[in-house]
């Protein structure tokens, strides 16, 4: 829940970190054009969140995807930023299924040692 | 010489983590949408997406900033300049608006006053709930 206006705004630390990253050494940014820069990247999230929104909606569907955000992003004049996003959408997808393939070799492994309830319930129906 | 060194948008290998905190990101999410439901990867897209529009327009700005040669420091003003003529940032015009002089938004309120009287400049409809 937004109680306060302040809980949209972005940390203004890592704001200006990415500033610096994405110009020459030699640059400088006056502090009103930083916190001009972060207003309008939490403005910039809640556009292309209702923009997704309205899209998935008008698709039946209730929530947004990964899908959604991309082909707003297109539609918006944004497309400039969607194969990169895409490339670590695909990134993020094979941590989570690497995270989630290890979690269950891990629990193949250790069913042996840890007598939970599971196990056990294994070993039981095993028996049976 | 003349020509300022842009860099593009800096080469970055494509990775799986973010800089901006996600529970902020959640939140403003959510302060958009009717439904709570928001997936860890929509959450990550979106996280991912404001950190390339936050180099998108400090970049751009920079190049407004350098073309204009007063110095290296980036300004409001050049923030301003570049919303005003960029077709996909039309949604921050109310955000970041180009800053006037008094006497030249009083000039403007004069010329204004023909084309109608109806412009609300009283704060008067406030509606207090107790």
């Amino acid at each position: 829940m937004v109680e306060r206006i302040e809980d949209l705004n972005l940390p203004n630390a890592v704001i200006a970190r990415l500033i610096k990253e994405s110009l020459p050494d030699s640059a400088s940014v006056s502090k009103e054009a930083r916190g001009a820069i972060a207003r309008a990247a939490s403005v910039f999230a809640i556009f292309v969140t209702s923009s997704s929104t309205a899209l998935a909606h008008k698709q039946n569907h209730k929530t947004i995807t990964a899908k959604d955000i991309l082909q707003t992003l297109a539609e918006l004049d944004f497309e400039s930023f969607v194969p990169s996003l895409t490339e670590d959408l695909e990134v993020y997808r094979k941590m989570v299924k690497d995270k989630k393939e290890s979690k269950a070799n891990k629990k193949d492994t250790s069913s042996s040692e840890n007598a939970n309830a599971s196990s056990t319930a294994v070993a039981e129906e095993a028996i049976e | 010489m003349g020509e300022p060194k842009i860099q593009s948008p800096v080469e970055r290998a494509p990775n799986d983590e973010t800089v901006l905190p996600l529970s902020r990101v959640r939140v403003i999410m959510k302060s958009s949408m009717d439904t709570e439901l928001i997936t860890n990867e929509v959450l990550f897209l979106m996280t991912k997406c404001t950190e390339l529009f936050v180099r998108h327009l400090a970049g751009k700005a920079y190049v407004e900033a350098s073309r204009q040669k007063s110095s290296e420091t980036m300004e409001y003003k050049h923030l301003s300049q570049l919303v005003n003529k960029s077709k996909n940032l039309e949604f921050l015009l109310q955000i970041l608006p180009e800053k006037i002089r008094v006497h030249k938004f009083q000039e403007m309120l004069r010329l204004n006053r023909f084309a109608g009287s109806d412009s609300s400049s009283s704060e008067s409809g406030s509606e207090s709930d107790g």
